[in-house]
């Protein structure tokens, strides 16, 4: 049997060996996944960092120890800082964005959707937003200051105006995705214009929306320090501010980390709304 | 009864110069016929179907349904499409229900009525399922059901099986003319393959491109035979069907040589 067998070499020559699968060469990166790489990444970077540190290299004030900010964690995790616990800092900034973003939302999307769909709203709204949208947050600070006070609603205010913008427009271009083909098959269905809207436009626009929203969470923590600036007496941004005045660098790495552990979970949860809102994205 | 009048469409180009896509087309399709449009493509039998389905409006000319003008799309001329045009965010079921549901009939009801259609498609099986674990051929069936949900007087097919593979584009024909005999439905067919629209039609219109108009009618009889005994083989090998396909393959093949001579 064993000549046949190496006669023709299409025929298993072991039974052990699983057949090798192959596919199509790609481009890019493949399919592989990159954690490890990043996650040896980070421990190259807390090395380096621990090395330069320890070494005394740099001087603490410049570069605080990876221990001395660990300590500086648990210190502001027992003791808190400035009269407030590490979480009344927390949930003050995590209040404000979610605030702000929930605010941003409701506003953002209909007038993103009005704006795609009627040409006057378009051409009113087109003129503020593309004027105010690539300002820094900081240039309007002052203003949002003096017109409405140093509490929570000018903080609020400036978070709001930050994330409006990216979720109008990717509303605008959620609608303009929508395949005319899929509109005329409603229509032909007997659709009138608000269940098109609601049936048809909505849920297709709904990927790119969703999309907005996650940038517009990310713009909303980059903005965060800038409006806890004003007169805030919580809040992550402030804490890192206050720390930054008494030279207190490890709390400013601590507040940092905070910040990045916060938008990272942000980030993670609007992609598993994503999945659960949104399972047919890439798949029609 | 379905009357196109003198259609004429005019597109305007990027540089202004009008291009003539339907020249004054004249069509009656009368209760229970099969009307299918066949030509190259450019030859304006899409801007027609567009216009009966009322996405398009006339340059000059009527289009009338049962003696009503068509202007707007509307639920009484259901139209199936090329590509399938079924939403990914409901089941099956629901997106045949869709119709229904825009018509303001209860949950219960529709989900009925779409059970049903499926059935009559065969996908009674597949009424939980999302569109995209379908293949090409199950999406096109469940286009076809969702179209006759709102019983609409006549259905209007783009093309519906171009883009399926030649034997799931076979078994699409022969469950079309089962849909076609038992619902007795008015239907406007567009394709540029002759067997299918000599295999389907009870008429077939030969148009030529530029200006879209039509340049022969045939009235085959091969359907009846289709719907009575189911084989489509039987038909396309009678000497009746390969004397009409070489007539109609050689109309085409004028109109196109007539084109290349004029320009």
């Amino acid at each position: 049997m064993t000549h046949v067998a190496a006669a023709n070499p299409s025929l298993p020559q072991d039974a052990e060996a699983p057949p090798r699968a192959v596919k199509i060469r790609g481009f890019g990166i493949g399919e592989r996944s990159t954690l490890p790489i990043s996650v040896a990444t980070g421990l190259v970077i807390i090395a380096a960092w621990s090395a330069v540190s320890e070494a005394g290299l740099v001087s603490h004030l410049f570069l605080p120890t990876p221990r001395e900010v660990a300590s500086a964690a648990v210190t502001f995790y027992q003791d808190g800082y400035a009269n407030a616990s590490m979480w009344e800092h927390i949930s003050a900034s995590l209040a404000r964005i979610l605030t702000a973003a929930a605010i941003a939302v409701a506003l953002g999307t209909p007038i993103g959707l009005l704006m795609s769909l009627s040409r006057w709203m378009k051409g009113v709204f087109d003129t503020p937003i593309e004027f105010y949208w690539p300002l820094p947050p900081l240039a309007y600070l002052p203003l949002m200051i003096i017109w409405l006070g140093i509490g929570e609603v000018s903080k609020i205010a400036l978070l709001t105006m930050a994330m409006f913008a990216p979720i109008a427009l990717s509303a605008q271009a959620g609608v303009r995705s929508v395949s005319i083909e899929r509109v005329n098959a409603a229509l032909s269905l007997g659709a009138t214009r608000f269940q098109l809207l609601r049936e048809i436009v909505l849920p297709s626009a709904l990927p790119e929306i969703l999309t907005g929203i996650r940038i517009a969470l990310g713009v909303g923590w980059g903005t965060l320090v800038a409006a806890e600036l004003i007169a805030a007496t919580r809040g992550i941004g402030h804490f890192i501010m206050s720390a930054s005045q008494f030279l207190a660098t490890d709390f400013v790495f601590v507040g940092i980390g905070i910040i990045a552990l916060c938008a990272f979970a942000f980030s993670i949860a609007m992609r598993l709304i994503e999945r659960w809102l949104v399972p047919w994205k890439g798949k029609s | 009864m379905l009357r196109v009048d003198k259609a004429s469409v005019y597109f305007s180009t990027r540089e202004g110069r009008p291009i003539h896509a339907l020249d004054s087309v004249s069509l009656d399709i009368g209760k229970g016929a099969f009307v299918v449009a066949l030509g190259t493509s450019g030859c304006g039998k899409s801007t027609l179907l567009n216009a009966m389905a009322g996405f398009l409006p006339l340059s000059s000319g009527s289009i009338t349904l049962n003696g009503h003008k068509v202007e707007a799309p509307g639920s009484e001329r259901g139209v199936v499409f090329q590509k399938d045009t079924l939403l990914p965010w409901k089941s099956v079921a629901e997106n045949v229900a869709l119709g229904l549901k825009f018509a303001g009939m209860g949950r219960k009801e529709r989900r009925e009525r779409a059970l049903d259609l499926l059935r009559l498609v065969g996908l009674q099986d597949f009424a939980e399922a999302a569109p995209y674990e379908l293949s090409g051929g199950m999406r096109q069936r469940v286009g076809i059901a969702r179209a006759l949900a709102p019983d609409p007087a006549i259905l209007l097919m783009d093309e519906p099986f171009g883009a399926l593979d030649s034997m799931t584009r076979e078994a699409m024909q022969e469950l079309l003319v089962d849909v076609w005999a038992r619902t007795c439905k008015q239907v406007f067919f567009i394709t540029h393959s002759i067997e299918e629209a000599l295999v389907l039609g009870t008429r077939v219109i030969v148009m030529s491109p530029r200006p879209g108009r039509i340049v022969a009618r045939f009235d085959p009889t091969f359907v009846t035979a289709f719907a009575r005994d189911r084989d489509a083989t039987a038909i396309k090998t009678s000497p009746e069907f390969a004397s009409l396909r070489e007539q109609i393959r050689a109309i085409v093949h004028q109109s196109e040589s007539c084109r290349s001579a004029a320009q």
